[in-house]
């Protein structure tokens, strides 16, 4: 799915790191996961904080994703992604406490 | 005196009133016999209950979220409790109260509250003051993940072993195909029957 031409294969060391270092990353950025998830939540309000984050999401996705990819095509599609970014959202929320790095662990095993 | 402890998260807290045990040589600020707990979430009814609610109530919560985040159907039903999604950001809560005539509560939390009140979970979990023999939580993952999690990679030291040395047995033996010739036995046969 990444836009690289290495197909470098994750050691398992790496991929617990940076399970650690995303876990760290959720507990710093927890307010903000919340009120993006928050600004979903209401239909009739103003979703702006939701709309600035899919539209950040997507620059990132088409900067660094293959996008001819067709799962990468479908995390572009705004019609199909809320799901995704809103079950990655939770999945990060759930993970921060002291023993998220296992919780995390646990959610990625089982995809 | 009772000890009280709180865990907050944003729009969420839980508090637990208990005593520690004495008999344990426990600290004072320890709890060990929970009396009560009380979770409080911002603009919803105070939910409240003894400690044999806690626990249930707890696990509904922890299977819920892994559902959730799994694509499978989240729904969950009990005795005490039942949850749903009513729709990918909004989940209903019925919380049927023990006592006879008493009408369930019924609450709509989004994923905000949510998250929140598995933080508050989350934490009473971690909490190093509250000694308690607490249910299996883990139950909520699947066996074919906790399989997976602690023995994926012993799995496959256990497995590689063996089946090399099938390998390795089946490519020897077949080698000795050379020793054996099928035209000698024919020969032999023509001997003994000479029709």
């Amino acid at each position: 799915m990444r836009r690289s031409f290495v197909n470098n294969n994750i050691k398992p060391n790496e991929f617990y790191a940076l399970i650690r270092i995303t876990v760290e990353m959720s507990k710093y950025l927890y307010p903000y996961i919340r009120e993006i998830l928050k600004s979903k939540e209401d239909p009739e309000e103003n979703s702006v904080i939701w709309d600035d984050f899919n539209k950040r999401f997507i620059e990132l996705i088409k900067e660094r994703f293959n996008i001819e990819s067709m799962r990468v095509k479908k995390l572009l599609n705004q019609a199909e992604n809320d799901e995704i970014i809103i079950k990655s959202l939770l999945t990060l929320s759930f993970c921060i406490s002291n023993q998220g790095y296992q919780k995390l662990k646990n959610f990625l095993y089982d995809f | 005196m009772q000890n009280k402890l709180s865990f907050h998260q944003s729009s969420v807290s839980l508090e637990i009133i208990g005593l520690p045990d004495y008999s344990n040589n426990e600290n004072n600020d320890q709890i060990s016999i929970i009396s009560q707990w009380k979770l409080t979430i911002i603009d919803k009814p105070l939910i409240e209950g003894k400690i044999e609610h806690l626990w249930p109530i707890m696990n509904a919560f922890y299977i819920y979220s892994n559902l959730l985040i799994k694509n499978e159907i989240p729904l969950i039903e009990s005795k005490l409790i039942d949850i749903k999604a009513d729709n990918l950001h909004i989940h209903n809560i019925v919380l049927k109260s023990s006592k006879p005539n008493v009408k369930p509560l019924i609450l709509k939390i989004g994923n905000s509250l949510l998250s929140d009140t598995i933080n508050c979970f989350d934490q009473l979990n971690e909490s190093p003051k509250v000694r308690i023999k607490k249910p299996d939580l883990h139950n909520n993952i699947p066996k074919k993940l906790r399989f997976g999690l602690n023995n994926k990679v012993k799995f496959f030291n256990f497995i590689i072993p063996p089946f090399i040395a099938i390998c390795s047995l089946i490519l020897f033996s077949s080698s000795f195909i050379y020793f054996n010739n099928p035209f000698e036995n024919i020969e032999k046969k023509e001997l003994i029957n000479p029709e």
